[in-house]
């Protein structure tokens, strides 16, 4: 999964992108993860309200 | 009362849809600025002290540029002046363009101007596909200034009566129907003698281009660069 980079000019994407499915999980994840804390948040604003 | 569910509370999708929205516009602004490094023109002075740029300045048309398989990526990749014990560019082989291997930063930057602006009043894009940009009706342009059969032991030289490659190109390139090479022949598009010349230092420019590999088949082509 972790190997060394060797990409012309070095970018944080190229390194990201260099194994496969790599660049798509992190952009998953990151995109994904805040949207259970903005869940969480609006289960407790409707439950208080309620 | 029942209870209200997340999943059909408005204020929930709305944020969820900003912060992706958001996300996504912050991501876009970053990749382009990110894609400035990566396509910025190289220079004179990086081909001489061997700093390898994804896009060589312009005085690569000074140097041999070959195809060789980098296995470490997976794919060819433009060497340009001989390969060094890694298999990169060594920056040391020059090779004569016209006559000449000594041309100057401003004489080939004017080429290759030429050889752009050639290509684009010609419409080159409007059969041939140019670093990804074009059609494939005719073959794709990205790479063929290493195409083997304009090379020493390729038809082209024969066919035009040119020793080198470049005049070889130069002269299709003004009379492409006299030299029948494909079942879709090229038109004559009236290309002078010195539009020719630009071409043909543009096609030898893009073809030192680190494309990543594109076009993906290039050097799997029968008895081609890397051919199988």
């Amino acid at each position: 999964m972790f190997e060394p980079f060797v990409d012309v000019v070095p970018s944080f994407f190229g390194w990201l992108n260099q194994g496969p499915l790599t660049l798509t999980i992190f952009l998953h994840t990151v995109i994904v993860l805040p949207m259970f804390w903005i869940y969480k948040q609006e289960k407790a604003r409707l439950e208080q309200e309620g | 009362m029942a209870k209200k569910s997340v999943w059909s509370d408005n204020r929930f999708w709305q944020r969820s849809a900003g912060w992706v929205t958001g996300f996504a516009s912050m991501l876009l602004i970053w990749l382009t600025f990110d894609t400035i490094p990566q396509i910025m023109l190289g220079s004179d002075e990086d081909l001489q002290q061997g700093v390898t740029k994804r896009v060589p300045g312009p005085t690569v048309i000074n140097y041999k540029i070959t195809y060789e398989m980098d296995t470490k990526r997976g794919h060819e990749i433009p060497v340009i002046g001989g390969a060094n014990a890694e298999g990169r560019s060594s920056f040391q082989e020059k090779e004569t363009f016209f006559g000449r291997d000594d041309w100057s930063e401003e004489e080939a930057a004017g080429l290759l101007h030429l050889g752009k602006l050639g290509s684009q009043t010609k419409n080159c894009m409007n059969c041939h596909t140019l670093l990804g940009n074009g059609a494939y009706y005719a073959p794709d342009l990205t790479k063929a200034w290493l195409d083997p059969a304009w090379g020493p032991n390729g038809p082209m030289q024969a066919m035009t009566g040119k020793n080198t490659k470049e005049e070889a190109m130069a002269e299709f390139l003004q009379f492409p129907s006299q030299y029948p090479t494909h079942a879709r022949m090229m038109p004559n598009l009236g290309i002078t003698p010195e539009e020719a010349k630009g071409l043909v230092a543009f096609l030898k420019h893009m073809s030192s281009i680190d494309t990543n590999g594109f076009p993906r088949n290039f050097g799997k082509i029968e008895g081609a660069v890397h051919g199988k």
